[in-house]
């Protein structure tokens, strides 16, 4: 997993809980690296998974709560980092219909080690979207997140409903209707 | 600060300053690459370079020393570029004149030059299409042109090139050739004609000679002598004789492929009204060893064929007992006949000779020479061969092969 996927991470623990609390957790996981991250190095994901069990445990927000409020964060370094990605679209569904075959290809090729979920489309329509989310990494909270904010960024809103197809959460349909 | 806050920034402070160090190490690798990389890529460059540079020069030798004349053009017909083969048919330069395609074609042909451009542009291509083309110096050239559009690479048609040949020469040569044909085939019609023309005026002389010998005969009955009369019957059989002749040679001139028309012949009928026609001596036994098939031609051409040679085999029968047999193969396209005689047999030497005409072997008098080679000229008109196997005393077979469907 990319580096700034953990810099930003703590970078927000840092702002919403303190020093502490970034502190803790790292104590309180087990951690190849040491908690030592930097935005353009590559880190194993079962860091992330040990940062965010020990985050949940002290603070005893669900992962999943976690990881959409981490995603919503981390939308708006997409917009700083990577504002040409966005410019391209004026719709969000537009630009959600294309993370498998657009956004994440090009992501893939900036960095050749990322771990991208896939997404497939199974029904589009001007308002709506219906996608199959599949990632080993089972982060659909983490996409639900960027999807908020996503319509937001467009000065839109959705309801996004969400089916676990797997209980371990790494086959997803996302059921997407845009509010009027 | 408490004890522990001064741990906790301690810590925050080191794991910082290793995330900077990993995070230069990471960057001056990644720099490093950079490096490699853009050598790498500036040497390829120049490889790029290099190639793109043989291949345009290429390119130009190829367009500039091509035999034939080159021409690229617009699609309204503009001429881009020419090599010089091109300038050297044309006799413009397109530096100092722009010309169009469409101007230089011919005035009659302007309309047809206009048609073959549109087909152009649907087909992609134009094949072998000729037109006449005005040169600069005013000449009349006959050019081939073979033409193809060139597409940009989102398939677009931006232009069109083409090979233009002249064949102003081969016309000519071709069409030397075809007068040639017609003069041929004239001199041949007369030349059979002639030959029609003169075996009949021979005919009535011959004629008169008949009826003035037979007058002598009647005015002088008695009062002759066995000498003179016996010497006036060989001028009756000479006098048959040179009538036969003339009548083959009239024959053997009528004989050509275009007799050959397209009726369904059943040898069976054929081979029996032969049976019936041919004087068949007693001691000499003809047969059909099988059922023979029908074949596409011309009924009394076909009759000519077999009798001639089935009353060659009786006439030089020397055998008690004279056997004469029909029999044939099918060979796909052709049928194979085959006539056995166990007759007087032929000499190797004469194999080829007996079908020339005017060349019997025996002066025998039924025989004016001429036969064999209306035989082979009517086997020839079905496309066939003829030839013979024989032993001397023994006997001949005549092979030949007839098509089946011309
Ligand atoms: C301009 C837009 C985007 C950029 C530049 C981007 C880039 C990235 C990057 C760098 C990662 C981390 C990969 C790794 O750590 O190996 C990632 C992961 C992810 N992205 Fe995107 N992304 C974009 C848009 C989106 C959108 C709109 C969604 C919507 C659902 C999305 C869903 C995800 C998810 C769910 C992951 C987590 C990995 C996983 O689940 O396997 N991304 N993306």
């Amino acid at each position: 997993m990319k580096g700034i996927v953990f810099t930003e991470l703590l970078d927000l623990v840092e702002e919403k809980f303190g020093l502490g609390m970034v502190d803790t957790i790292i104590e309180n996981s087990e951690l190849e690296s040491g908690g030592v991250y930097t935005a353009v190095g590559t880190y194993s994901f079962a860091e992330m998974l040990s940062l965010l069990k020990s985050l949940s445990a002290a603070t005893g927000i669900s992962i999943d709560d976690l990881l959409e409020v981490y995603a919503e964060h981390f939308f708006s370094v997409v917009e700083v980092s990577y504002p040409g990605f966005l410019a391209q679209y004026n719709d969000p569904i537009e630009m959600l219909a294309s993370i498998e075959n657009h956004i994440h290809v090009e992501v893939r090729k900036i960095y050749p080690d990322a771990e991208l979920p896939t997404f497939d489309i199974e029904e589009k329509t001007d308002k709506s979207l219906t996608m199959l989310y599949t990632s080993s990494r089972a982060m659909y909270s983490f996409g639900r997140g960027l999807m908020n904010k996503t319509f937001e960024h467009f000065n839109s809103s959705a309801t996004i409903i969400m089916e676990k197809l797997k209980e371990d959460g790494t086959e997803v349909r996302f059921i997407i209707t845009k509010n009027d | 600060m408490t004890k522990l806050s001064v741990e906790i920034l301690e810590r925050a402070l080191k794991r910082e300053r290793a995330a900077r160090k990993q995070a230069e190490r990471i960057l001056e690798q990644k720099a490093r690459e950079l490096y490699t990389l853009t050598q790498e890529l500036q040497f390829s460059n120049k490889e790029l370079e290099h190639m793109v540079w043989e291949k345009t020069s290429e390119l130009k030798g190829v367009f500039e020393n091509i035999i034939d004349a080159f021409v690229v053009m617009d699609l309204s017909g503009k001429v881009l570029k020419m090599n010089d083969a091109a300038i050297d048919l044309l006799g413009y330069t397109i530096a100092n004149e722009p010309i169009n395609l469409i101007d230089i074609v011919h005035p009659d042909e302007k309309q047809g030059i206009i048609d073959a451009f549109k087909l152009l542009y649907v087909n992609g291509s134009v094949a072998n299409y000729q037109v006449k083309v005005i040169t600069k110096e005013g000449k009349t050239r006959l050019v081939d042109i073979n033409a193809s559009i060139i597409y940009d690479e989102k398939d677009k048609p931006v232009a069109a090139q083409g090979i233009v040949r002249d064949i102003t020469e081969f016309k000519c040569l071709e069409n030397q050739k075809e007068i040639l044909l017609k003069k041929l085939e004239k001199s041949n019609d007369e030349l059979q004609e002639y030959a029609h023309v003169v075996s009949h005026d021979l005919k009535s002389p011959l004629r008169s000679i008949y009826a003035l010998v037979d007058w002598i005969k009647e005015d002088n009955e008695g009062q002759f002598n066995e000498e003179t009369l016996h010497n006036f019957s060989l001028i009756d059989i000479t006098l048959e004789k040179m009538e036969q002749l003339i009548s083959d040679v009239l024959d053997y001139s009528s004989v050509t492929s275009e007799n050959v028309s397209a009726a369904e012949v059943d040898l069976n009928i054929v081979f029996k009204d032969i049976y019936q026609i041919l004087y068949l001596p007693d001691h000499i036994k003809l047969s059909c060893i099988k059922n023979l098939p029908s074949i596409k031609g011309n009924r009394s051409r076909l009759q000519q064929l077999f009798q001639n040679l089935i009353s060659n085999a009786i006439r030089y029968c020397d055998k008690e007992e004279g056997l004469i047999d029909l029999d044939y193969k099918d060979q796909g396209e052709f049928y194979q006949f085959s006539i056995q005689d166990n007759g007087i047999g032929i000499a190797p030497e004469h194999h080829e000779k007996i079908f020339k005409i005017f060349q019997s072997l025996h002066q025998n008098k039924e025989s004016t020479g001429v036969g064999l080679s209306i035989v082979k000229k009517i086997v020839e008109s079905y496309q066939g061969e003829i030839w013979l196997e024989s032993a001397l005393g023994e006997g001949t077979t005549f092979y030949f092969t007839l098509k089946k469907e011309l």
